[in-house]
C-alpha cells in the first residue's frame, strides 16, 4: 500500500493531520496533486450527459448519498429534474461532523472529482449554477476548494460557481440549513413541508448532496466506470471512503469496497472492543460485534448497524462507551439549533441522564424514554441522530451501565471512575 | 337627523365598549397564558375572545354611525376612517379615528389568520394594544361623560386591568413559572435517582 | 392518503392548546410541547382543524385531507 498523503483540513492554522490512503477509484492517484492539470493527466473533463443516461448509470451503480442518509441519488435526481423545470444544485461540503474527515481529504486530494460530479448533474438538469457550501471551521478545505474553483476558470462552459460559507456547527450542513445558508439567513434548520429535491433554493428544485456523492457520480462519466462497477459486491457495487478515527492516533480516510469485511480495517484489539459507527449520530457496535459483518448498507443493516456518514471510532483499551456516549451526547445537546422545543428541551435532558448513568445514578431508563421522546420531534435529525446513539449505547453495553450503577466501570481503571453521592455502593 | 336618542346612543356604546375592549384584551392575554389542564380550557377563552371582539366591532360600527349621523355635532362619514380635517374636536376625535381604522385591520386580519403567515399576522395583532390605549385617551377627551365619578372609577379599573395583562404578558410570568417548575421535577428525578 | 397532524417545531412555543383541544390524538411532554399519536381518523378530522385553527401561533397543521 503506498504512503498516505497528510493534509491539515483546518489550514496553516494548526488543526489535526489526516491522512488519506491512496485508493483504487474515488482516492486514485491522490499523491499526485489536486491541482486541475493533475487532475486532467488522469481524468478527462466530463461529457454533455443528458439526464436519463445520467440516471441510468447512476442507477446501474446504486449510487447513494454519502451524507449519512444514504438516499438512492439516481430517485434524487429524478425528482429533482421532475418538480420543475430551473433547478438547482449544491454540493455539500459543510461536514459539520468534527470526527469526520472524508469530505476534507476529498477538498484537499482530489477536489476536481468532485466539481467534474457536480458540472456532470448540472448539465444533465439544465443548471447554470453550482453552488458549494464550505466549511465554516476548516479554513484548508476551504482554501482549496476556491483554489480549485478558480482553477477551473472558465472550463465548465456556462456553469457558474457560487461559494458560500456555512457556519461552524454540526447542524450546519443539514439539507434545509444550507437552503437558508444560501437564501442569507442564519444557517440553521427550518422545518420543511416539502423535500430539498422539490422545493429548495428560492422555491426551485434543488439537487443538494454531499460532496462524495458527486465525487462517485464523477466516476461513472468516462472509462472508469467499469471498473468501479466492477468494485465492491454485486448487490452494492462500487467503493466509499471512511474515515478511522482510533483515539490517539491520526485520523485515516480511506477507500473501501462494499463488501469488505471488517476484519481487514481494525486491528483485532479494535474489534474486540466497542467500535462507534457512523460518527456522533452513529450505532455502537459491542465488542466483537463487527466480526464477520461487511462495509456494507444491508450487511450493517442485519447487525443493527448503521455506516451513516462513514466514521469508524474504535474506543482505546481503558476508554468507556458509556462515558464517550455521554461526552458525545452532551456536545450535541450544545450543538442544538435551540429552535425546537423537543429538542432544546430534550437533548440537555438526556445529556444530563446519561452522564449521571455514567456517574453511578441509573437513569438509563429516563435515558432511554427521553431518547424516544425527542425522535421524529424537531425540525432536523438532530435530535433523532443523538437518540439513536443513545439507544444504540443502552442495547449493546446494557451490562456496562449495570456495573456503573454500582460504581464500577468495565473499562476504565478504578482510579479514574468517578464515584456518586452514594447511590449501589 | 337629531335627538337624544343618538346622543345617549353614542354615549352608551362609548361606555360598555371600554369596558368590552378591555374584557376582549384580557381574554386574549389569558387564552394562551399557563399550561394546559387547568379549569377552563384556553381554546375556551380564545373563542370567548373572538367572539367578543366580533360584538365590540359589531357595537364599534354603531357608536361611529350614531356620530355620524347625529346632526348635532358635525362629524362626516369620511371622518370615521380619516383622523384628520374634523371640525369637531378634531384631536379627541382623530384618536379614535386612528382607534377604528386599528380595530378594522385588527379583525380583517384575524378573519383571515389561517391564510396569512403568523409572522404578519402578529404584530398587526399586537397593535391591539395602542388601539386600547387611543380608546381610552379619545373617550377621555372626547367623552361627554368623563368626568363624573363613576366613569373615571370604570375607566381606572380598565387601565389597571390592562396594565397588569400587558405585565403579565411582557414578562411572561406564568410561563417562567411553569419552565422552573418542571426544571425542578427534573432535577429531583436526578437526584433521587427516580428514573429507575 | 389520510390525514396527519404535524408541527412546525420552530414556531410551536409550547403553549398546549392543541392538547386541550384534542386530548385523543394530542398529548403534551415534560416541557408542553405536543406529541402526537397517529394518524388523525376520519371522525375526528373535524376537530383536528379545529385544533390547526386554535394554535396560537399556527405551528399545528392538517395535511393530507380535503
Amino acid at each position: 500500500m503506498s504512503a498516505p498523503v497528510l493534509v491539515r483540513p483546518a489550514g496553516d492554522g494548526g488543526g489535526p493531520v489526516v491522512a488519506v490512503q491512496p485508493g483504487a477509484h474515488v482516492l486514485r492517484g491522490v499523491s499526485a496533486g489536486p491541482s486541475l492539470a493533475d487532475h486532467r493527466r488522469r481524468t478527462p473533463p466530463p461529457p454533455a450527459l443528458p439526464l436519463a443516461d445520467l440516471v441510468a448509470r447512476v442507477r446501474d451503480v446504486d449510487v447513494r448519498g454519502r451524507g449519512g442518509a444514504g438516499f438512492p441519488f439516481a430517485a434524487k435526481l429524478e425528482a429533482t429534474a421532475g418538480a420543475g423545470r430551473r433547478r438547482e444544485v449544491v454540493v455539500n461540503l459543510s461536514e459539520g461532523e468534527p470526527v469526520s474527515f472524508k469530505d476534507a481529504a476529498l477538498a484537499l486530494t482530489r477536489p476536481h472529482l468532485v466539481l467534474d460530479g457536480a458540472v456532470l448533474a448540472a448539465r444533465a438538469l439544465g443548471s447554470r449554477v453550482v453552488h458549494v457550501v464550505l466549511p465554516g471551521d476548516r479554513a484548508g478545505v476551504a482554501a482549496a476548494v476556491r483554489r480549485a474553483v478558480d482553477e477551473r476558470g472558465h472550463e465548465d462552459d456556462r456553469v457558474r460557481w457560487r461559494l458560500h460559507r456555512a457556519e461552524g456547527r454540526f447542524v450546519a450542513g443539514q439539507a434545509h440549513a444550507v437552503v437558508e445558508l444560501m437564501s442569507g439567513r442564519p444557517n440553521l434548520p427550518v422545518t420543511g413541508w416539502q423535500p430539498v429535491a422539490l422545493h429548495g433554493y428560492r422555491g426551485r428544485p434543488t439537487l443538494l448532496s454531499n460532496a462524495e456523492t458527486f465525487a462517485h457520480v464523477a466516476l461513472l462519466a468516462g472509462e472508469h466506470r467499469a471498473a468501479y462497477a466492477g468494485a465492491g459486491t454485486g448487490e452494492e457495487p462500487g467503493t466509499r471512503l471512511l474515515t478511522l478515527d482510533g483515539d490517539g492516533e491520526r485520523p485515516t480516510v480511506t477507500e473501501v469496497a462494499h463488501g469488505t469485511p471488517w476484519e481487514d480495517l481494525l486491528t483485532d484489539e479494535a474489534l474486540d472492543g466497542p467500535v462507534l459507527v457512523g460518527g456522533y449520530h452513529g450505532t455502537w457496535a459491542a465488542p466483537g460485534a463487527l466480526r464477520g459483518v461487511t462495509v456494507s448498507r444491508t450487511a450493517m443493516a442485519a447487525a443493527g448497524l448503521s455506516l451513516g456518514a462513514g466514521v469508524v471510532l474504535p474506543l482505546s483499551p481503558g476508554d468507556c462507551p458509556v462515558h464517550r456516549t455521554a461526552g458525545i451526547v452532551a456536545y450535541l445537546a450544545g450543538q442544538s439549533a435551540r429552535r425546537c422545543g423537543p429538542c432544546r428541551h430534550g437533548l440537555p435532558a438526556l445529556a444530563d441522564a446519561v452522564r449521571a448513568t455514567d456517574r453511578g445514578i441509573d437513569l438509563s431508563a429516563r435515558a432511554g424514554a427521553l431518547a424516544g421522546v425527542v425522535t421524529g420531534r424537531g425540525a432536523c435529525a438532530h435530535p433523532d441522530g443523538t437518540a439513536r446513539t443513545v439507544t444504540s449505547m443502552l442495547a449493546a453495553f446494557g451490562d456496562e451501565v449495570a456495573a456503573h450503577a454500582s460504581g464500577g466501570c468495565g473499562y476504565r481503571p478504578p482510579r479514574l471512575v468517578a464515584r456518586s453521592g452514594g447511590s449501589g455502593r | 337627523m337629531t335627538g337624544p336618542f343618538l346622543w345617549y346612543a353614542n354615549r352608551g356604546t362609548g361606555v360598555v365598549l371600554l369596558v368590552l375592549l378591555t374584557a376582549t384584551t384580557l381574554l386574549g392575554v389569558l387564552a394562551t397564558h399557563g399550561a394546559a389542564g387547568g379549569r377552563v380550557p384556553r381554546f375556551l377563552t380564545q373563542a370567548v375572545h373572538r367572539s367578543l371582539s366580533l360584538a365590540c366591532a359589531a357595537l364599534l360600527l354603531a357608536h361611529v354611525t350614531t356620530a355620524v349621523v347625529d346632526e348635532y355635532v358635525d362629524i362626516r362619514w369620511w371622518q370615521a376612517v380619516v383622523p384628520v380635517g374634523a371640525t369637531y374636536r378634531p384631536l379627541w376625535l382623530g384618536l379614535g379615528t386612528v382607534a377604528f381604522d386599528l380595530v378594522l385591520v385588527v379583525v380583517a386580519t384575524s378573519l383571515l389568520r389561517a391564510r396569512l403567515p403568523h409572522r404578519a399576522w402578529r404584530p398587526v395583532h399586537v397593535s391591539a394594544y395602542a388601539c386600547w390605549v387611543l380608546s381610552v385617551v379619545h373617550g377621555l377627551g372626547i367623552g361627554t361623560d368623563a368626568s363624573s365619578p363613576w366613569a373615571r372609577t370604570t375607566g381606572l379599573v380598565c387601565v389597571v386591568a390592562v396594565g397588569l395583562a400587558a405585565g403579565l404578558r411582557v414578562t411572561g410570568l406564568g410561563v417562567a413559572r411553569l419552565r422552573r417548575s418542571r426544571a425542578a421535577t427534573a432535577d429531583a428525578l436526578l437526584v433521587t435517582g427516580a428514573g429507575r | 392518503m389520510s390525514a396527519r397532524l404535524r408541527v412546525d417545531w420552530p414556531a410551536c412555543r409550547g403553549r398546549g392548546l392543541c392538547a386541550e383541544v384534542l386530548p385523543e390524538l394530542v398529548s403534551l411532554d415534560e416541557w408542553g410541547y405536543p406529541v402526537v399519536h397517529g394518524d388523525v381518523p376520519e371522525d375526528l378530522v373535524g376537530l383536528a382543524r379545529e385544533a390547526a385553527r386554535t394554535c396560537p401561533t399556527l405551528a399545528l397543521r392538517l395535511v393530507g385531507s380535503r
